[in-house]
């Protein structure tokens, strides 16, 4: 390695320190934490795979990887497919707007706590404002504990975590689309395109690539959900909202079983990779080419 | 047909206006709410328009001994946090970004890549051990190694947004500042930094926003209530059987409205940071 090489390893040093110490350590860390039996982080005795053999019989383990991917594969479903309707109608000259795209950002930028407080209040049985204004035009009848019933918490969580995307992802298809000229429309207008194979042989292959990166994106946001779960329901009621990553929490900050939580924690570090792995290969180049 | 084209351009502006209103709906009603008195909120009683505008929430979280009782502290604890996050990030994501952007070596792509790639793991999952890196050094429970987190958090992420920024920069311009006898350092500082500013205020502020609403670590690591955040602070009452909305709503209002000032301004360019980084 020469100098100039050296030279600008050097300047990656600090983010490459704060990796490493943050990310890569900690994940070597619990990968060796889960093969070990803990009574409140002190005597650690080596155990093998009994945390595994225990997590494989565990149903509140079953119910988290279940709700994970429902709430993962429901999300990302959502998340791109509604954001991909609405900046097609949202796509005309005067959306230029600015105030109309900052105001989209808010819900993006708003801390999970602030969505927590704030679902709770609008979803509140009884004095919540979504329960009185569907109780006063009629479409229920009792008023719906969208956050405390078994059924509902679930659906009602990926809505709101999908409520909260949605701007976000239309202003980022919103500017694929801009990137095509108006005239590549009327083109192919003139040339006896119907909407649909203006969509198929225009549209999607334009807005290809910011998809491809959406798709990441929308995972990452929808998997590594903790804290809004947690503030709201804390997985409950009965699992119904446990996921992985508030399972891990669970287990390892309020009833201190270090080794299970690793052990969650590594399965799901190692799912990750091969998902992330399996990602940059296949649909990560196209956004290079680009 | 000039009239089925202007029914088309209504249906349009309608359908953007219902789609804004969803998007900002939740918000104001969470700042309508908070200036109704607290037996209307305890009633299910709350109108767009209050009826009888009150402060009432507001002046207990500064002056009363109930209910969210540290609150200025609270304040003051975010802005140190999120202060200090803000200008570590946006060094070392400069440093970085530069370096990625302006250096060639074996592995530069799959680093770059690594920037992202990283948030792929929820940082719950890590949670466990880096309380244990805190711990050893002696960390716990203080601001320091919440901003080390902090930063840790927000700037691989800067680092990446960074890169697309020197990127745009033409290596001629620190060429030709060489040739007149600047340094590497030189050229760094007076040159590209300054042509680079915009991006890196879109780091800081980045960084300021994740570390102002970041909840968890600050739950696991802070244990007085001197030391705690916002979202850390209002949270405390979210668990609690009976929940006084009135004060909350005031403190979720003031905890957000803040953070949209901040970065409202820089909305803007944000995005267009994160949208070159992304299809470039």
């Amino acid at each position: 390695m020469d100098k100039k090489q050296l030279t600008g390893l050097l300047y990656l040093a600090p983010v490459l320190i704060l990796i490493i110490a943050f990310f890569l350590y900690p994940s070597i860390s619990i990968i060796k934490t889960s093969f070990y039996q803990t009574r409140y982080g002190i005597n650690f005795t080596f155990v093998g795979l009994k945390n595994y053999r225990i997590l494989f019989g565990d149903e509140v383990f079953h119910a988290s990887l279940i709700n994970s991917l429902i709430w993962t594969v429901t999300g990302l479903i959502l998340q791109l497919t509604i954001p991909t309707g609405t900046a097609l109608l949202l796509n005309q000259r005067f959306f230029g707007n600015t105030a109309a795209r900052a105001a989209m950002l808010v819900p993006w930028i708003t801390p999970s706590v602030i969505i927590a407080i704030m679902a709770r209040w609008i979803l509140e049985p009884e004095l919540g404002m979504l329960n009185d204004v569907l109780l006063k035009i009629g479409l229920i009848h009792n008023p719906i504990n969208f956050l405390g019933s078994l059924n509902a918490a679930l659906p009602t969580l990926i809505l709101t975590q999908t409520w909260q995307f949605i701007p976000f992802g239309t202003l980022l298809i919103l500017a694929a689309l801009q990137t095509i000229p108006r005239d590549l429309y009327d083109a192919m207008k003139v040339d006896g395109a119907g909407p649909f194979q203006l969509l198929r042989y225009l549209i999607l292959p334009k807005i290809g690539p910011m998809i491809g990166f959406m798709v990441f994106l929308a995972f990452v946001w929808n998997f590594n959900v903790f804290d809004k779960i947690w503030l709201t329901t804390q997985g409950g009621p009965v699992n119904a909202t446990m996921t992985l990553p508030v399972m891990v929490y669970k287990r390892a900050f309020k009833t201190f079983r270090l080794g299970q939580s690793s052990a969650v924690g590594t399965i799901t570090v190692v799912g990750l990779i091969v998902l992330g792995i399996i990602y940059f290969k296949y649909l990560w180049k196209p956004i290079k080419q680009e | 047909m000039a009239t089925s084209k202007s029914i088309k351009r209504i249906l349009i502006y309608a359908a953007v206006c219902i789609f804004l209103f969803v998007c900002v709906f939740p918000f104001a009603w969470v700042l309508t709410g908070s200036f109704h008195n607290v037996s209307q909120i305890m009633k299910g009683q709350v109108h767009w328009i209050p009826r009888e505008p009150t402060l009432e929430n507001y002046i207990p979280l500064f002056f009363s001994k109930m209910g969210i009782k540290n609150f200025p502290i609270y304040i003051l604890n975010s802005l140190i946090i999120g202060c200090a996050t803000a200008v570590l990030s946006s060094i070392v994501a400069a440093l970085g970004g530069y370096g990625l952007s302006r250096y060639d070596f074996y592995g530069k792509d799959a680093l770059s890549r690594m920037m992202l790639f990283i948030y792929v793991f929820p940082v719950v999952l890590l949670a466990l051990p880096i309380n244990d890196t805190m711990a050893w050094m002696r960390l716990v429970n203080s601001r320091l190694g919440i901003i080390l987190i902090h930063t840790a958090l927000a700037a691989p992420f800067c680092t990446w947004l960074l890169r697309s920024f020197f990127d745009s920069i033409p290596k001629e311009i620190e060429e030709s500042a060489a040739v007149d006898g600047a340094n590497k350092i030189q050229a760094l500082m007076r040159i590209v930094l300054p042509l680079a500013a915009p991006g890196v205020l879109v780091a800081a502020v980045y960084s300021l926003v994740s570390s102002w609403g970041e909840y968890m670590f600050a739950s696991i690591l802070i244990s007085s209530d001197s030391l705690k955040t916002l979202p850390l602070g209002i949270a405390m009452y979210t668990s609690e059987q009976y929940i006084e909305w009135g004060q909350m709503l005031g403190g979720t209002v003031l905890t957000f409205v803040p953070l949209l000032l901040i970065f409202m301004p820089l909305s803007k360019r944000f995005l267009q940071g994160f949208i070159e980084g992304a299809i470039k």
